[in-house]
């Protein structure tokens, strides 16, 4: 043990700067044991998460690798991306491992210029479709879909078409985070406008009419955003408060609202009694990934890939420890050995749309500032 | 020859190294800053920025609306500070009102309270249910809670007050002080009425005073980040303070920068109206009478009510704000107050079952960081913000003519009129990016220190006047005749003569460091956590008792730090001692 | 020796002091004289090197100390002196003995030295039971001494003194009068008093500059000021009580003739008598005051904004209102024209 500390600490002293991407890729193909005494030396990971559940990962990981340190900052997707701009315009070399959704942005303004690289653990590689390893590793598919109180609507859904929630009946009562502020709910809108199509067949289905576009709206999608918010949609600022809003027993009439179907978890913890609505016309939401990857100047490269293989989960049914906090209903695992969660709709029953992050990120900034001319 | 070229050298550069050296430093600290978002908004790719937010699509609500706002919000706190505050002033100046140094001392407590304390105090008693999460204390007694009460301009505006009153207080109640009694006597036995009196000789000689604190508290509620944040941002109120940390916190920085200089400008335009309209008159404040005033004005049957107004204001803004912090950060459920009270938000352990795992506040190993990274920048900045402030006075005072001199003085006043988050947002500007042979400061405590010391300049120079004043220019001169050096001789005569008035200066900056939020809230990175920062996170992310016992902890620090710099202003020196 | 030549100051517009020259020997005691505003202030100051003058030089033995065209300055430390300050300037934090100590370890004295010469200028101003003392807890006239002490004690080749006595009382002037006379003489420096009490300088000085707006009037010995005053404003402003100046236009006839119409003639108080009848060379005046000094008494009278004083060995008893007769001798002693340049 000790001679082989020895021999990894001259291994890292000899390394030059050239040397980085060598290093990298031989980082690149190595197991978690091999991993682990180099993440040893390394001492600490910094993670930046885009989900609260990361400080039980954290320490999951610090029971099963004691002695390395994980700083993890539970920090929104957009704001992930401006610091890590910011930090790499700056020159300062922070971050390892960035936990993140907003794939759209992520691939277009971080992978793009080179500010984070892909890592695949070689374990996982063929647990995982093509889509799920480039151009980045997904770890689970997570949800911005429309979610109702179902003790206040025990029979099911009371929308059964999302332009319902246009009409006098929800008036002040849908609820969802601030596009502006959260990527993913900046998604979902674009998402309404690239599948303006079937916007335009679902408000036929509705009204038993064709939409009428206002003048400088494009499509059903734009339409259907202009009056969802002239509506009253109420905007808040962090997801909690739209399942509070939503899920909080003993409401009368409780609102409606575009959250996380994984929130569910939480139902019994925060009295709550959040739950899906999946039987909506056109859809009820986006399905997108929630991507790892490790940043290109990580301080601690070994322990950063030994982090990213913990959180992938180990080869049991619920994958394990690492997985354990996003094993629940709502979030679906991309690794195909985990099997689905047992009180969920599965995954190819469930009608959320996924999301094509190149096409997302194409009109993405238009349909933002279509958000900002409504606010 | 050799010699007098020498000596000319030596003396004139002496004073010019001097002088250019000071301005360096207030140019670095202040206007570098500004001048980079200018010219970042000038570049040819965000140039469009300036049309977008002005003319085009969405200006609308990229800028009129918050605009609006805006100005809504600074008129009316301007208003109803000054209406307040020199309701209270006169009452305890002017009148025989009962417990006049009770309500005077408490009338100044609210500018001790951070603003967003006072928000979050707010949404503890009066939140609805429109936005989910937990409702409030009232509505938790089963009263309906309008939205108009809940959200947006009506509490935004009642906050805001409760908050900038006191400042409109102090100014008024020093300018009320030096109406000598005398000028209402004259007045009495010329035969005047009390309202004649109060408008014909009372209110003319406190209209500067008036003037000044209304555009102070103007500016105060134009830049204000937190109240509007917490309050209105749930309802879609912009100000244009909110707008620009959206904007910059989504990336889209040019046009942040282009609010954020339309926000510096109608805030130093509102200012030097005022100003205007004070120096175009005649200073009456320089008319004093003898201390101590023989008479007041009798209240008569008018004493109690008026008493019970005055005692209600005082309370509701400092006492109730403060207790309902401290309960809420107890309470489970801020609709029950008082009921089952729980230490865990303090010193928890992390529990799935409560507030999704987070721990309490003392359990919270990045919020202990946050703590002492606070500490160290309050403490930090105030050193570095007096002397640095205590060198601009100085150069003013003693070498306070050219234009050097006058550039030195219109800059390190300019961060008066420059709201915190703009500079916040000029700061990452300016050092988010390596400079040359300097490294990028972003997320770095340096760069939180550059940024408080700038922000805080006006304060720490206006200090250093007064300290300088009470030192005499003969007694520095007697030290230079000596042949002492400079920094020889203010070390040996000025700092000791000034060390406590300077002490009580620095615990002040050191307070509005610990409370600010505007200024650091662009700043913040994972990597230096700031307790105000963290506490408008938890409060945004719907963690309101963290917010809360976080705030408490803020308080408590700032009340401590403010009442220990009364006790050194007010004591006087030993070798004073007569 | 100290040499002033063709000195000026001025702030912007404002000329200070203009065209000063005037020379003193090593050891004289050069007293600069004048109202409030005449520059005296500001010509201290330059000597001083706190400020640096505009025009001309000052010349301190062989030094050039400052130079006006070239606009340098010799810094106040290097050029050998010393000041008091009106208001003492003494450093409220420090004891007595602290305050004379420091300059001393500014310049870089061992500590027994400085003890040793602090004991000493102590003891010289009879202070040394105070050197404990902070500046609050001693009296006006001792924090006088203390600022001597303070100044003497680096032994400057110049002393400087900025009106030091005019926070005092009556009586204590007199006495620190005699006390810096003494410290004068007892260190040999050559000292600059500046004053606007025209007695502290007929009694200190060995010479005296009069100056009236940032203009040197004239430059003597104090009797020679009373005894030959080369402007009206000295005749004026020197002397105790100062010489009588009557417009000729004001004269009785028979002594109006031969002088020139718009000239002014000058009268010294003790060639007045005084009578209560009119005369051929009396004027009338309202009776004022009248003050006993040293044996003499002293008569002021009044008309429209005119004051006449004679100092007379006896003179009737005037009751306020009634009219005295001043009776004029002769001859003036003196002729000024209107612009104050003496005739003859």
């Amino acid at each position: 043990m000790t001679i082989r500390r020895y021999f990894v600490a001259a291994l890292l002293a000899g390394i030059a700067l050239p040397a980085f991407a060598q290093q990298d890729a031989a980082l690149d193909a190595m197991t978690a044991e091999e991993l682990l005494p180099r993440a040893r030396q390394e001492g600490t990971v910094t993670v930046y998460a885009f989900t609260s559940r990361i400080a039980r990962v954290e320490t999951a990981f610090e029971e099963a690798y004691p002695g390395i340190d994980m700083i993890a900052y539970d920090m929104s997707s957009t704001e992930q991306i401006t610091r890590i701009k910011a930090e790499a315009s700056a020159g300062i070399a922070n971050v390892d491992v960035v936990y993140i959704s907003d794939a759209p942005v992520v691939y277009t303004e971080l992978l793009g210029p080179g500010l984070v690289l892909p890592y695949v653990p070689p374990r996982v590689v063929p647990l995982l479709d093509d889509s799920e390893k480039f151009p980045l590793l997904a770890q689970r598919l997570s949800t911005k879909v429309l979610m109702y109180n179902e003790e206040a609507h025990p029979n099911g859904s009371p929308v059964t078409n999302l332009w319902q929630l246009t009409t006098p009946d929800w008036t002040g009562r849908v609820i969802m985070v601030d596009p502006l502020q959260r990527g993913d709910y900046l998604d979902l809108m674009t998402e309404f406008v690239l599948q303006a199509d079937a916007m335009a067949a679902a408000h036929e289905a509705q009204f038993g009419e064709p939409v009428t576009l206002d003048e400088g709206i494009a499509n059903a999608g734009e339409q259907f955003i202009v009056d969802l918010f002239a509506n009253d949609l109420i905007l808040v600022s962090s997801t909690d408060d739209v399942n509070a809003a939503i899920g909080v027993v003993g409401q009368d009439n409780p609102p409606i609202g575009f959250t996380s179907y994984s929130d569910r978890r939480d139902n019994e913890d925060e009295g709550w009694a959040l739950q899906v609505a999946n039987t909506v016309e056109p859809s009820n939401g986006i399905i997108f990934p929630a991507v790892l990857a490790v940043a290109a100047n990580a301080p601690h490269p070994a322990a950063a890939r030994l982090a990213i293989d913990f959180l992938m989960g180990d080869d049991s049914d619920t994958g394990g420890p690492g997985f354990a906090p996003f094993y629940v209903a709502g979030d679906y695992a991309t690794r195909s050995d985990v099997v689905s969660h047992p009180d969920a709709v599965p995954l190819d029953e469930f009608i959320a749309w996924p999301i094509d992050p190149a096409a997302t990120a194409q009109i993405r900034q238009e349909v933002g500032d279509l958000v900002l001319s409504l606010q | 020859m050799t010699t007098t070229t020498l000596a000319r050298g030596l003396r004139l550069d002496g004073v010019t190294v001097l002088k250019l050296s000071v301005l360096a430093l207030v140019g670095v600290l202040i206007a570098a800053p500004l001048l980079r978002i200018v010219l970042d908004t000038l570049a040819p790719d965000a140039i469009i920025a300036w049309s977008e937010v002005t003319t085009g699509r969405l200006s609308r609500n990229l800028l009129w609306l918050p605009l609006i706002n805006t100005l809504i919000l600074g008129v009316v706190v301007a208003c109803g500070c000054v209406l307040i505050g020199g309701f209270l002033a006169w009452l305890v100046v002017m009148t025989d009102v009962p417990w006049r140094r009770t309500i005077g001392l408490m009338a100044t407590l609210p500018f001790m309270i951070p603003s967003f304390a006072t928000a979050l105090a707010w949404g503890s008693l009066f939140r609805n249910s429109r936005v989910g999460g937990q409702s409030g204390f009232l509505e938790g007694l089963g009263l309906a809670i309008p939205d108009w009460l809940s959200w947006g301009m009506v509490p935004t505006l009642i906050v805001l007050i409760a908050h900038y009153y006191s400042l409109a207080f102090t100014v008024i109640a020093a300018a009320l002080a030096t109406v000598n009694s005398d000028l209402v006597e004259a007045a009495e036995i010329a035969g005047a009425k009390r309202s004649r009196i109060l408008f014909g000789i009372v209110l003319p000689v406190a209209l500067p005073a008036v003037v000044a604190g209304a555009s102070l508290t103007f500016a105060g509620a134009v830049s204000n980040f937190a109240a509007p944040a917490l309050l209105g941002l749930p309802v879609r109120m912009q100000t244009m303070a909110t707008r620009l940390f959206g904007l910059i916190e989504v990336g889209q920085t040019a046009r942040g920068y282009v609010i954020a200089i339309l926000l510096i400008v109608i805030s130093a335009l509102f200012l030097w109206a005022g100003n205007a309209v004070v120096s175009g008159r005649r200073s009456y404040a320089t008319i004093t009478g003898k201390g101590g005033r023989a008479k007041r004005f009798q209240l008569g049957a008018a004493r109690g009510p008026l008493f019970v107004v005055a005692a209600l204001i005082c309370l509701l803004t400092t006492v109730v704000p403060v207790v309902i912090l401290i309960a809420s950060s107890l309470a489970p459920s801020s609709s029950a107050l008082l009921s089952n009270w729980t230490l865990h938000y303090w010193i928890g352990a992390s529990d799935p079952s409560i507030a999704q795992g987070q721990p309490g506040i003392f359990s919270n190993p990045f919020i202990l960081s946050g703590t002492s990274m606070t500490l160290a920048l309050g403490a930090t900045v105030a050193i570095t913000t007096t002397v640095a402030g205590l060198l601009v006075a100085f150069v003013l005072a003693r070498y306070g003519r050219g234009p050097l001199a006058g550039a030195i003085n219109q800059l390190s006043f300019l961060p008066l009129l420059v709201p915190g988050i703009a500079f916040g947002a000029a700061y990452i500007a300016l050092f988010g990016a390596p400079i040359g042979p300097f490294p990028a400061l972003y997320g770095t405590f340096p760069l939180l220190v550059l940024a408080g010391t700038a922000y805080l300049m006006p304060f720490a120079v206006q200090t250093g006047r007064a300290v300088i004043q009470q030192v005499s220019g003969d007694l520095d001169e007697s030290a230079r005749m000596t042949g002492a050096s400079f920094p020889r001789r203010l070390a040996a005569i000025t700092v000791p003569l000034a060390s406590r008035g300077l002490a009580a200066g620095a615990l002040i900056v050191f307070v509005k460091i610990m409370r600010d939020l505007s200024l650091v809230v662009l700043l913040f990175t994972p990597t230096t956590p700031l307790l105000s920062v963290l506490a408008y996170r938890y409060a945004s992310e719907g963690f309101g008792q963290f917010a809360n016992a976080i705030t408490v902890v803020i308080l408590v620090i700032s009340i401590v730090a403010t009442l220990l710099a009364n006790r050194l202003q007010t004591k006087s020196q030993p070798w004073l001692k007569s | 020796m100290i040499r002033l030549e063709n000195l000026g100051k001025s702030f912007g517009k404002f000329d200070a002091v203009r065209e000063v020259s005037l020379e003193v020997p090593k050891g004289a005691f050069l007293v600069l004289v004048g109202p409030s505003g005449c520059g005296k202030s500001t010509m201290l100051r330059m000597l001083a090197g706190l400020e640096t003058p505009t025009s001309g030089r000052i010349v301190f033995g062989k030094d050039t100390v400052s130079d006006g065209e070239k606009g340098w300055t010799i810094d106040p430390a290097r050029r050998n002196v010393g000041l008091v300050f009106q208001s003492y300037a003494l450093w409220p934090h420090m004891t007595v003995a602290g305050n004379v100590d420091w300059p001393l370890k500014v310049a870089g004295l061992g500590k027994p030295e400085r003890r040793q010469r602090t004991d000493e200028v102590l003891r010289l101003l009879a202070i040394d039971g105070l050197a404990g003392r902070y500046p609050n807890e001693i009296s006006g006239g001792q924090q006088q001494r203390v600022a001597i002490a303070r100044m003497i004690a680096p032994r400057p080749g110049i002393l400087l003194f900025d009106e030091p006595l005019s926070n005092l009382d009556a009586k204590l002037r007199v006495e620190m009068r005699t006390e810096l006379l003494r410290v004068h003489r007892a260190t040999g420096a050559t000292s600059v008093y500046v004053t606007h009490d025209q007695v502290e300088a007929m009694t200190m000085a060995s010479h005296v500059a009069v100056l009236n707006g940032g203009r040197v009037e004239q430059f003597d010995p104090p009797a020679g000021l009373v005894a030959d005053p080369h402007t009206a404003f000295v005749a004026t402003f020197v002397g105790t009580p100062p010489a009588n100046l009557v417009p000729v236009s004001a004269l009785p006839p028979m002594l109006a003739q031969d002088l020139p119409a718009d000239a002014s003639a000058m009268y010294r108080p003790e060639d007045l008598s005084v009578s209560t009848g009119a005369g051929a060379t009396s004027l009338a005046f309202d009776f004022a005051e009248a003050s006993p000094v040293a044996g003499r008494v002293m008569i002021t009278g009044t008309r429209e904004d005119r004051r006449l004083t004679a100092v007379v060995d006896g003179a009737p008893a005037f009751a306020v209102g009634d009219t005295a007769h001043f009776v004029l001798p002769p001859k003036p002693a003196a002729i000024f024209a209107a612009n104050g340049e003496r005739l003859s």
